[in-house]
């Protein structure tokens, strides 16, 4: 392997590969960085380009722009509570807050620094585990799946906040999900006769309109100010104090994501809800959370990056894709005349790990180049918001129309925007919403996928072991965030009795 | 096209030239000034790497500039339906597989053959019924189980309405046997399942398993088609088991249904000869397309279209 990983580096230390990874970085961060623009769009549309290159080039472009489009989402989630990705709607839960307390600079810093951290944890996994973890990650069918999705969904009792309105979220979120064609039998649920709604409502409306239109709304309210508050920030990316803070949460984060990434079918912002779910859970004041936390952006930064890295496992161990992007890298594959499966590896070791090696310095190049890069964009942060938050509106609004070329696309995200606008008003925590949009298909479809395999016997979900452990940490979870603060209530109500 | 009484008068002549000499005569009246190409599936998927691969060499033969526009909402129903409605006069055309017709059958697409041509089928893969080679080795193996083991036999594929879910019904109907299907998202969750033993068979078109054929993980032991593939001369196929079941997923270019017909056979014609290029044969060669000869003319296609939708409509009454 060490051998394979020294070859590699000698094909990426040619002058055009490294051009090539130098440029597949730039065009990432600015796809990345541009709301509903995402990975699989910006693969797309270099897939041609990639045809007449020797499917080496081809390859590390088209993995270093999905890397760092992933990791450049959080830059307008953490200034204009814009996700530029949907791996990145976690990271404006405390990203936005600590801009609004004018610690952009320090938020951004965290965000890089995470990400980097991140996508390297995951791509060493993936140079030294692929195959093994592959064989591991295929134990994972629909049981598991919906035991998975089941304990995502308990993550809205630990999030904080008024757990009724919380639960009200989740559903909320849930019914979103049933629109458009039914999982298994393709009938059509709640489309009210419209084509558009049939393949369901998109996330990235979802997302957009919820986060980015209604703060643009709510700002609307409260008259021209600037965003940081007139003050200059500078992103210091080796802070020490703060990493102190965060290595924890960002070494739990990494190793959550990359295994979350490495589950085909499961992506990178369920990998994000999760590790940000479990560093709230596991965290000593979980009031600090979405009001700007440090943890709360390095969680999912970390977490979605080691993911994305994740995703890859699968794809160059047995030709299954782990997301969505990665799929369209397998179609990539296939145009180059190549033939993923589980003898991919011992047949192209030159290419892959010359991409494994592209992918190293990818997460090198995202930590030189980001600096620059948000001080380009941060330079907006003085255009005043009268100016900026139409120009957010317009980059939502063609963000939003060229996922599915769809102007109902638009209109659901408007929607979605003066929704929660006015959801906020009542203090009502947007996230669980989203929750629901991205956990409830998940959990519907593996339900009755597992019935399918097991022809209606319930006991699939704990005579398969990974399925019954997963199931008895969320109802031990469940029953404790339930069960604690009541136990806890009636000792001091003893306490206080006993007193007088 | 401007008719002037003139030209009216010489249509009979006109039509009868083209028939005699079809690329010929129709390529000097098809002139185009851009084409609206749009694709019934997301970006990246195999319709739309068909549809960008063709897009060179269309513009190249046309002189004009061909624009992609991606509609995958609704099974694609959205992108038949801005076909159907665009002017006819061949400048939108429209790149779709065999989710159309199956998407008609389940109900779900609203724009049926009346509304929307075809121009050309330009691919015909190969559907093949897969199994773990850790469970079965034939098809004797697996037949031999599923008679023994009545509903016990899970098969897997992509959506509820798809030619795999087709191709289940249609095996069911013709062997007698109680087979069970779960449709996946995606193709790779069923590969997924099939690896791991969850599930014992997957419907998946012969280009996309060539590297488990070559780990010896997963075999085809059915192949839906009239006589064996040249380049599988030991994979048994329906047909020669006495099913009559031939369909896979097919590729092709369409049209709205209005478009004058020798508009149709001057945009026929130029898909041919991109079809014949060798810049083409390379791409089907690389993708595995060209298993099975992919080339069937406007009408030729639209009867095995039409003899589809029908047994796929068929098959869902039943059902």
């Amino acid at each position: 392997m060490i051998e394979d990983l020294i070859g590699g580096f000698g094909v990426v230390m040619q002058p055009v590969n490294l051009l090539i990874l130098a440029s597949a970085v730039l065009i990432g961060f600015v796809g990345g960085a541009l709301p509903g623009i995402s990975g699989v769009i910006l693969v797309v549309i270099l897939l041609p380009v990639t045809y007449t290159m020797e499917p080496t080039g081809a390859f590390m472009l088209l993995t270093a722009i999905y890397a760092s489009s992933v990791f450049s989402g959080l830059i307008t989630a953490i200034l204009y509570r814009a996700p530029g990705t949907p791996e990145a709607v976690m990271t404006a839960l405390d990203g936005y807050p600590m801009t609004q307390k004018g610690e952009a600079g320090k938020a951004l810093g965290v965000g890089i620094l995470s990400s980097a951290v991140g996508g390297m944890f995951g791509t060493v996994v993936l140079i030294l585990a692929t195959p093994l973890l592959a064989d591991i990650a295929l134990q994972f069918s629909s049981p598991e799946f919906f035991a998975l999705a089941v304990l995502g969904l308990t993550v809205v009792a630990s999030l904080g906040g008024n757990l009724l309105l919380g639960l009200i979220g989740v559903c909320i979120g849930l019914m979103i999900a049933s629109v458009g064609l039914d999982p298994l039998t393709g009938t059509t649920r709640f489309t009210f006769g419209s084509l558009h709604l049939m393949s369901g409502v998109n996330l990235i409306p979802v997302i957009i309109g919820l986060f980015a239109i209604s703060e643009v709304l709510k700002r609307c309210q409260e008259g021209d100010i600037h965003l940081t508050g007139n003050k200059k920030f500078s992103i210091r990316i080796f802070d020490w104090p703060v990493i102190r803070q965060i290595r924890g949460t960002v070494a739990r984060s990494s190793i959550l994501g990359t295994a979350i990434g490495i589950l085909p079918g499961i992506g990178a912002s369920t990998a994000a809800m999760v590790a940000y779910s479990e560093t709230v859970r596991w965290s000593k004041d979980r009031k600090r959370f979405g009001r700007g936390a440090p943890e709360g952006v390095a969680a999912p930064e970390a977490a979605n990056n080691a993911a994305a890295m994740g995703a890859l496992v699968p794809l160059f161990a047995l030709g299954i894709p782990g997301s969505g992007t990665t799929a369209i890298i397998l179609g990539a594959f296939i145009v180059h005349g190549l033939t993923p499966g589980p003898t991919f590896m011992s047949g192209n070791s030159d290419l892959i790990y010359a991409v494994f090696v592209g992918l190293l310095i990818v997460n090198v190049l995202i930590l030189v180049f980001s600096k620059p890069f948000i001080a380009i964009l941060s330079k907006l942060l003085d255009v005043p918001y009268s100016v900026l938050g139409p120009i957010i509106v317009i980059c939502c609004i063609v963000g939003t129309y060229s996922v599915q070329n769809a102007m109902m696309d638009v209109w659901l995200m408007l929607g979605f925007g003066l929704a929660g606008f006015l959801l906020e008003k009542i203090g009502f925590p947007l996230v669980a919403i989203i929750l629901g949009v991205v956990l409830g298909p998940i959990a519907e479809s593996e339900l009755r996928r597992s019935l399918a395999m097991s022809r209606g016997d319930l006991a699939i979900f704990w005579e398969r072991p990974i399925s019954a452990i997963l199931l008895g940490i969320a109802i031990l979870l469940v029953t404790m965030t339930v069960v604690v603060p009541i136990l806890r209530r009636r000792r001091a109500r003893k306490a206080t009795t006993r007193d007088s | 096209m401007h008719f002037t009484r003139r030209t009216l008068a010489l249509a009979p002549a006109a039509i009868a030239l083209s028939l005699a000499l079809p690329a010929l005569a129709q390529a000097q009246d098809y002139a185009p000034s851009g084409i609206t190409a749009f694709v019934a599936a997301g970006a990246g998927g195999g319709t739309d790497n068909f549809a960008r691969t063709v897009q060179p060499m269309l513009e190249e033969r046309l002189g004009i500039k061909m624009t992609i526009i991606n509609l995958p909402a609704a099974s694609g129903a959205l992108a038949h339906q801005r076909t159907a409605q665009s002017a006819p006069d061949g400048e939108s055309i429209e790149f779709a597989s065999s989710t159309l017709i199956t998407s008609r059958a389940a109900g779900q697409n609203p724009i049926g053959l009346d509304q929307l041509t075809p121009v050309a089928r330009m691919q015909s893969d190969v559907l093949t019924l897969v199994v773990n080679t850790e469970k079965y080795d034939t098809l004797e193996d697996f037949l031999t189980y599923a008679r023994d083991n009545p509903g016990q036999i899970v098969i897997g594929g992509t959506h509820a309405a798809s030619v795999d879910r087709m191709a289940f019904l249609g095996l069911n109907e013709m062997t007698g046997l109680d087979l069970a299907y779960i449709p996946y998202d995606n193709e790779g969750s069923a590969s997924a399942n099939l690896l791991s033993g969850n599930i014992d068979g997957m419907f998946n078109e012969i280009s996309a398993i060539q590297g488990y054929m070559e780990s010896g993980k997963m075999k085809p032991i059915l192949a839906l088609a009239d006589e064996r593939l040249a380049a599988y001369p030991d994979l048994p196929t329906t047909v020669e088991n006495g099913w009559d079941l031939t369909f896979g997923n097919e590729r092709g270019v369409f049209i709205n249904a209005e478009t004058p017909p020798e508009t149709i056979a001057a945009i026929e014609a130029v898909f041919e000869d991109i079809f014949k290029s060798e810049d083409y044969q390379v791409y089907a060669r690389k993708a595995n397309l060209d298993v099975r000869p992919g080339w069937l003319g406007s009408a030729d296609y639209r009867v095995v279209l039409e003899e589809n939708l029908a047994y796929f409509e068929k098959l869902l009454a039943s059902e």
